[in-house]
């Protein structure tokens, strides 16, 4: 329960960031914190108690001793996107800054928002 | 005749050469700009030698020696087939356009981003799993932050970080609700979800399906989702434009009805559907009125366009959903048309304004032509594509007597026309600014050349396009048939 309950915090945390904050870095931040609660959300369904690792670490380990492995597999391509997203977020970010010299969302107004 | 071609060369030739392409930009810049084309030719040509297989009994891949519901398949029915014909076609004539149009900026960085946002769209389209189709969809949407802000002004970096706000917001929807999807049926293959799909409670679907809807939504220019659009549209290099309006969107609204129609009951979502696209379609093409930039026109063109395809889905009925193919396929030629014409337009005037391109048309007369065409066709005159497309909307909507939607499509056919005619006006009917005029290069009008060819015949032949979207749009509405095939029989 303690799982899902910190996920969900984590995600309306960052959903606060990026909405609030006027900081682009700050809203990158939070963006990278929505990625992480979700991850911890993904990982705390395929959770079983008492149970281990999905490798065969020793002999005789049957399925049900197991937590469910989809979940890991699929959290571990969901970081590596989150990572590429976060890596383009910044990129545009430092450009940003190149012409602007100013973090400030408010301050970068060029286009209709 | 089999050469074997397979369905997995959409998806891995593009890859390959994308991550080939860095590499041959250290030995010649030539090539660089070769590879693509060649990759574009050769899926166009596997697309086409596989095109009657897939109408026939489609192809189902395994990746991997996984059999479903395990492993990752990838499903080339009639719909697949189609859709992926079409974007294999008109990347490569984005490409042919490309191929003078891009000259200056670093061209293993374009052509790489290119090369990865065809790879994803095919990739979005072909899967028949649930969290591949999320991968694709992201590798697609970092491909096109990238290209937006490929340009290096700051307006360029300022619509990349807008678009990147919203479709990493997109992302976490799609992500979360294929969490709970999971949670709930415990597989990922979409056959083997639909089959699961009874057990679960009304009210987790109803969550599920929202959470999908927000999600594609976003990227499938959605009202009010759909704030990214313009800015990226205009600030993108043109190609991008067209790539954005013609594969893009086509791939995500793709994966839109692939969710709803597959894995939740149509009859809850067709009324939504329909409401949602008349409210996109009028909006937009109300605020296409007001814009002073040309190629923001078209962007909010191209999602009232969207609006119009959402309505013929949302009318589930077979001729609706043909319909909707219908005006994917000639929006996509269309579009493609403008944005390239567009793009000269631009280029010659030096300005984005619609104002700065008086008398253009004059001096230009091929660009203006094909742009005058293009127009023509979007409002839908008789002897282009785009008349077909409505025509055929109109005709399912009539059928399903929703009288109201007729008046609410004829009404925003005459905006359209109010619109692109005064820009139409304004290159032709005014005297021209003191500016520099340039040469539009031979590959820039092949491309257009071949894109207004394309949507004259079909403007003539409509019958031959529309009996290859009838089948395609069986498959949509035959869920039994998709599961039999995309489960192998299991």
């Amino acid at each position: 329960m303690i799982y899902y309950i910190t996920s969900i915090a984590l995600i309306l945390i960052g959903m606060y960031a990026v909405l609030v904050k006027k900081n682009l870095v700050k809203m990158i931040i939070g963006l990278s914190l929505v990625d992480g609660g979700l991850h911890l959300l993904f990982i705390a369904i395929g959770y079983v108690d008492d149970a281990t690792a999905p490798i065969f670490s020793k002999e005789g380990l049957s399925a049900a001793e197991m937590v469910d492995p989809i979940p890991q597999a699929l959290v571990l391509t969901a970081i590596v996107i989150g990572l590429a997203v976060t890596a383009v977020a910044l990129a545009i970010i430092i450009r940003l800054y190149d012409h602007h010299k100013t973090l400030n969302v408010n301050k970068i107004r060029e286009l209709k928002w | 005749m089999n050469l074997n071609f397979s369905p997995v060369h959409f998806i891995a030739v593009p890859l390959f050469a994308a991550f080939l392409l860095p590499l041959l930009g250290r030995i010649s810049q030539k090539l660089v700009t070769l590879v693509p084309g060649i990759v574009l030719l050769y899926l166009s040509a596997v697309a086409l030698t596989l095109f009657p297989q897939a109408y026939n009994e489609p192809i189902v891949e395994i990746i991997a020696g996984w059999r479903p519901p395990f492993g990752i398949t990838l499903v080339f029915g009639p719909l697949a087939a189609f859709l992926v014909t079409m974007i294999t076609l008109i990347g490569f004539v984005v490409w042919i356009y490309s191929y003078r149009f891009i000259i200056r900026a670093p061209l293993e960085k374009y052509y790489m981003l290119f090369m990865l946002l065809i790879a994803g769209s095919t990739g979005i389209i072909l899967t028949g799993d649930i969290f591949n189709l999320f991968v694709f969809l992201e590798i697609t949407a970092i491909a096109a932050y990238s290209l937006t802000a490929f340009l290096r002004d700051h307006n360029g970096a300022e619509a990349a970080f807008k678009y990147l706000l919203i479709g990493s917001f997109a992302s976490a929807f799609v992500l979360l609700a294929i969490i709970i999807l999971y949670a709930n049926v415990g597989t990922l293959n979409m056959a083997d979800i639909a089959v699961r799909m009874g057990d679960v409670p009304a009210k987790i679907k109803l969550t599920i399906m929202i959470l999908f809807i927000v999600g594609l939504g976003i990227e499938a220019e959605l009202f009010p989702l759909n704030g990214w659009a313009p800015d990226a549209y205009s600030q993108a290099p043109s190609p991008i434009g067209a790539v954005f309006a013609g594969i893009v969107v086509k791939a995500a609204v793709y994966a839109l009805m692939r969710v709803l129609f597959t894995l939740f009951d149509l009859p809850t979502s067709s009324h939504f559907l329909v409401v949602m696209g008349t409210i996109t379609l009028l909006i937009a093409e109300m605020s296409a009125m007001r814009q002073q930039q040309i190629k923001r026109m078209l962007a909010f063109s191209s999602i009232g366009q969207m609006g119009l395809v959402l309505v013929a889905f949302g009318l589930g009925t077979r001729e609706g959903i043909a319909a909707a193919l219908f005006l994917m396929f000639s929006h996509a030629i269309i579009k493609t048309l403008l944005f390239f014409s567009a793009g000269y337009l631009v280029f010659f005037s030096g300005f984005k304004n619609i104002s700065d391109l008086e008398g253009v048309g004059r001096e230009k007369p091929w660009t203006g032509f094909f742009f005058s065409l293009g127009a023509l066709a979007i409002i839908g005159l008789p002897p282009f594509s785009g008349f077909w497309g409505k025509f055929y909307l109109l005709i399912s909507a009539a059928n399903a007597s929703h009288i109201f939607l007729i008046v609410l499509i004829l009404f925003s056919a005459v905006i359209e026309a109010v619109y692109y005619l005064r820009v139409v006006g304004r290159l032709y009917f005014k005297k021209l600014h003191d500016i520099e005029i340039r040469r539009t290069p031979f590959t820039g009008l092949l491309a257009m050349g071949i894109l207004a060819i394309v949507t004259i015949t079909i403007g003539v032949y409509p019958d031959f396009i529309y009996e290859l979207v009838l089948p395609a749009a069986d498959e949509l509405l035959d869920k039994a048939a998709y599961l039999q095939y995309a489960m192998m029989g299991q």
